[in-house]
């Protein structure tokens, strides 16, 4: 089982280095490019939801944390993109441990409301606190990251830093949840009663998963920012929270490559209803229910019980 | 000085009475049966929006229009209960709210489309004229709105403490088993429950739209809010989730009013996020949420 799934991950890995090689056309480019982004994103969220077992609807906080940090960081304070990076990750970890401390006391539905509660207050701030965010204008223009001499602007530069950044943190997430961490978030997450019961502090291990996954996020905000070179307060609006969840749910909850499957599933799908863009949010709300109701462990669910099958 | 804060607070308990009644409605569905509902909001919107539809375009009487919007979305939360809800209910709580998420994106983006984002009042045979009241400025329609607000409550709360059909929610929502046992039709128990939630949410919509206007986003704004009366006035509270709506009302009129209408709605947030963290029971609950 864990042999297979690492194949897979190398596998993806793989092609995600040679398919573009191949591609020229910048637009499908863009879609490779968000869809890196959101493998990281998806894969932070599915610490929570899939390992931990919490439904947290204010990821977009951590997000837009580390969007805005990194931007502001580049912008007004002229650091160079690899620390913007590195700061806008470890404010939405100490983000993370702040709400995590608050939040995680809180039984399922209570933490639901509050962690989406915490995401709006930031919402408000930003679109209001025009002296530190821009309000909703936000922060335009954000320079591209450079390296030394090295500045980034085709789309297979900015690809492959999406690459990069994504599979470091998906191998993170891979590293947590084969160690005795991860392994205790999963029993705290079927029982966490039992869990207590013999040793394992769900709180700790709910805090430290908590922010991990926020710092996480921290860092495909910052990618995020600089890639489309404008953050605005919607940032830690619902869009971004709904879409998360349909991949990690699409793709299948508390697995590795559930993630990167929804991210690649509604990335594209994103794509190919743009055709009907007006109906296109419909259809998402009408698949996440048909997701939910029929199939709730999402497509790695699906392959892992037609390998049992077969 | 004074007068603009007398102006404020009666400006805040009228829009609190709606969210006293949306909140009853949510308290019966999330307090009582336990169902994380993000698509409450969306039925507060629909009811808005059919009461424009009928009393705006279709030209019928607003009482009547009342009467008919009520009807059909406690018959459309019947139908929601059933193929929604019912095969989730052996899940865990987080899977119906992913489902009600769902929900909610699906209503509001589909109204979207079919109604346009304009705002729209709904005209009501209220005249505009202004009612003073010493400095305190009112208006008839927002008198009646109260007013339907209140006997929509005092007649929930009748039919909760006083009926057949009250006894057996409240027996299904304490002790499901026991209650089957007893011979109560528990799937029925539980399709009433949320339709009359879902009715009481329209009911809000269409009566608020009918001072402010009716638009396809506010669904979002008022889930949220819906969710922090319920928690603020302590789970399954009727008087908890009517003191929480007022107060929450008021609070936010004086605070926008005073401070700054941007940060208006920031009031809601701040309050569930104090009361989880000091008294998670809700004002007027005596039990505790988690370990």
């Amino acid at each position: 089982m864990r042999r297979g799934e690492d194949l897979t991950l190398l596998g993806l890995f793989a092609a995600a280095i040679l398919v573009p090689l191949a591609i020229t056309d910048d637009y499908l480019m863009h879609l490779l490019i968000m869809a890196c982004f959101y493998a990281l994103l998806a894969s932070s969220l599915n610490l929570v939801v899939g390992y931990l077992g919490e439904l947290s609807l204010g990821h977009t906080a951590f997000l837009g944390i580390g969007a805005y940090s990194s931007a502001l960081a580049t912008m007004q304070l002229g650091l160079p993109f690899w620390a913007a990076m590195l700061l806008a990750g470890l404010f939405a970890a100490v983000g993370g441990l702040v709400i995590g401390y608050l939040t995680l006391r809180l039984e399922g539905a209570y933490f639901v409301i509050v962690t989406l509660s915490f995401a709006q207050v930031l919402r408000l701030l930003a679109n209001n606190w025009v002296g530190l965010t821009n309000g909703p204008m936000g922060v335009s223009g954000i320079v591209p990251p450079r390296f030394g001499p090295l500045v980034l602007e085709s789309k297979h530069a900015f690809y492959y830093l999406g690459l990069a950044l994504a599979a470091l943190g998906i191998a993170a997430v891979r590293f947590y949840v084969q160690s005795n961490l991860g392994r205790a978030a999963v029993a705290v997450r079927e029982n966490r009663n039992v869990a207590h019961s013999v040793g394992i502090d769900p709180f700790t291990v709910g805090l430290i998963t908590f922010v991990l996954a926020a710092f996480l996020a921290g860092i495909a905000g910052a990618f995020y920012g600089h890639y489309i070179t404008f953050v605005g307060p919607e940032i830690f609006g619902f869009g971004f929270m709904a879409s998360m969840l349909i991949m990690v749910l699409a793709g299948g909850q508390g697995t590795l490559v559930g993630p990167i499957l929804g991210a690649l599933l509604v990335t594209l799908l994103q794509e190919y209803l743009r055709a009907a863009q007006e109906i296109r949010l419909s259809l998402f709300g009408a698949l996440l229910m048909l997701l939910v109701l029929v199939m709730p462990r999402g497509l790695a669910g699906l392959a892992q019980s037609l390998r049992r099958a077969g | 000085m004074v007068e603009l804060a007398l102006q404020f607070i009666v400006n805040g308990l009228v829009t609190g009475a709606f969210y006293a009644l949306s909140g009853l409605g949510l308290t019966l569905i999330f307090g009582i049966m336990k169902v994380v509902n993000f698509a409450h909001g969306e039925f507060y919107m629909l009811g808005g929006m059919l009461g424009y539809y009928f009393a705006g375009v279709v030209g019928l009487d607003y009482y009547l229009t009342i009467v008919i919007v009520v009807a059909a979305m406690g018959a459309f939360g019947w139908l929601v209960e059933r193929g929604l809800i019912r095969p989730l209910r052996s899940k865990e709580i987080l899977t119906t709210a992913l489902a009600t998420i769902g929900l909610s994106i699906f209503l509001v983006n589909t109204t979207l489309v079919v109604a346009g984002s304009t705002p729209q009042r709904i005209p009501t045979p209220f005249p505009s004229k202004p009612i003073l009241l010493g400095p305190i400025v009112l208006n008839e329609a927002r008198i009646f709105a109260v007013a339907i607000g209140a006997v929509a409550i005092f007649t929930a709360h009748l039919l909760i403490r006083r009926t057949e059909l009250g006894r057996a929610m409240r027996a299904t929502f304490q002790q499901r088993e026991a209650a089957a046992l007893v011979g109560i039709d528990v799937e029925r128990v539980y399709g009433i429950t949320f339709a009359l939630g879902t009715a009481m949410a329209a009911l809000s919509g269409v009566l608020l739209c009918s001072i402010f206007a009716a638009q396809p986003t506010v669904g979002d704004l008022i889930s949220l809010k819906s969710f922090v009366v319920v928690i603020l006035g302590g789970m399954g509270s009727f008087a908890g989730a009517v003191v929480g709506g007022l107060l929450l009302g008021v609070a936010e009129s004086l605070w926008g009013g005073f401070f700054a209408t941007g940060y208006q709605d920031l009031v809601g947030f701040v309050f569930v996020i104090l009361i989880l963290l000091l008294r998670p029971q809700g004002l007027f609950k005596t039990e505790v949420a988690r370990v």
